[in-house]
């Protein structure tokens, strides 16, 4: 959610600043858009869509998973070009190492998924399982590039709880700067 | 009913290519980043 919401609030930025220019909105020009179709579907069913999901094994998930990154870093690496994706490259070629990583899975701690539900269900999870969406249950000693993890954690007085990666911060600021910020170039399209 | 027919076809014109082209470029981007992205938050977890 907190990703859909850089999405958001990055295109209600840049649809504000090119209204108060008196000029139309023109979308960043993306190339072989086709592939994040293609690259995100399989991770939807295996990893977000709870009926698929529940059939199909940790081992299958992380393999489509990892799979799923590689097309879209493709993606973000053929549009490289534009103002905001190469930050947005940095933040997934982060994600990507800490998953590969570790067993194919974003790992998170107990301390901070202590943070996301309570202490009592997080201990009946046994380190190593799989915990929420794409994150892996691990101990920080146990877990290559910790400081890739999903380690940061929203401010308490936010009331809603998310622990994210560093790549997540950079996905987030690339993704708002490529709705948020045109172009001269887009700016010129009739 | 004609009316109405009318009003329908008139917000139908209202929409123009270019604004389905944006909305579609936003909902890729939108796939892109959860796909890419990896934050775990309270609501899916379930606290």
């Amino acid at each position: 959610m907190i990703l859909l919401f850089a999405v958001a609030s990055g295109f209600a930025f840049g649809l504000g600043w090119v209204r108060w220019l008196g000029q139309p909105y023109q979308p960043p020009a993306l190339k072989h858009l086709w592939l994040v179709f293609v690259s995100f579907l399989p991770q939807f069913i295996a990893i977000y869509f709870p009926n698929t999901r529940a059939q199909i094994s940790d081992e299958w998930a992380s393999g489509i998973l990892i799979a799923s990154l590689i097309g879209l870093l493709g993606f973000a690496w053929l549009n490289r070009n534009l103002l905001g994706m190469k930050i947005l490259f940095v933040g997934a070629v982060l994600n990507f190492t800490v998953i590969v990583a570790n067993r194919g899975f974003m790992p998170i701690s107990p301390q901070t998924a202590s943070h996301l539900v309570s202490e009592e269900i997080v201990s009946e999870i046994p380190i190593g399982s799989r915990f929420g969406t794409k994150d892996i249950l691990l101990l920080p000693e146990q877990t290559r590039f910790e400081i890739l993890a999903d380690r940061f954690l929203t401010p308490t007085w936010l009331n809603y709880p998310v622990a994210f990666s560093l790549g997540d911060v950079f996905l987030a600021i690339g993704i708002f700067l490529l709705l948020a910020i045109q172009t001269k170039k887009e700016r010129d399209v009739p | 009913m004609k009316n109405k027919l009318n009003l329908l076809a008139l917000s139908a014109s209202k929409i123009k290519r270019e604004h389905i082209q944006t909305l579609f470029v936003v909902l890729s981007l939108a796939m892109l980043v959860l796909g890419l992205g990896a934050p775990e938050d309270s609501s899916i977890t379930g606290k």
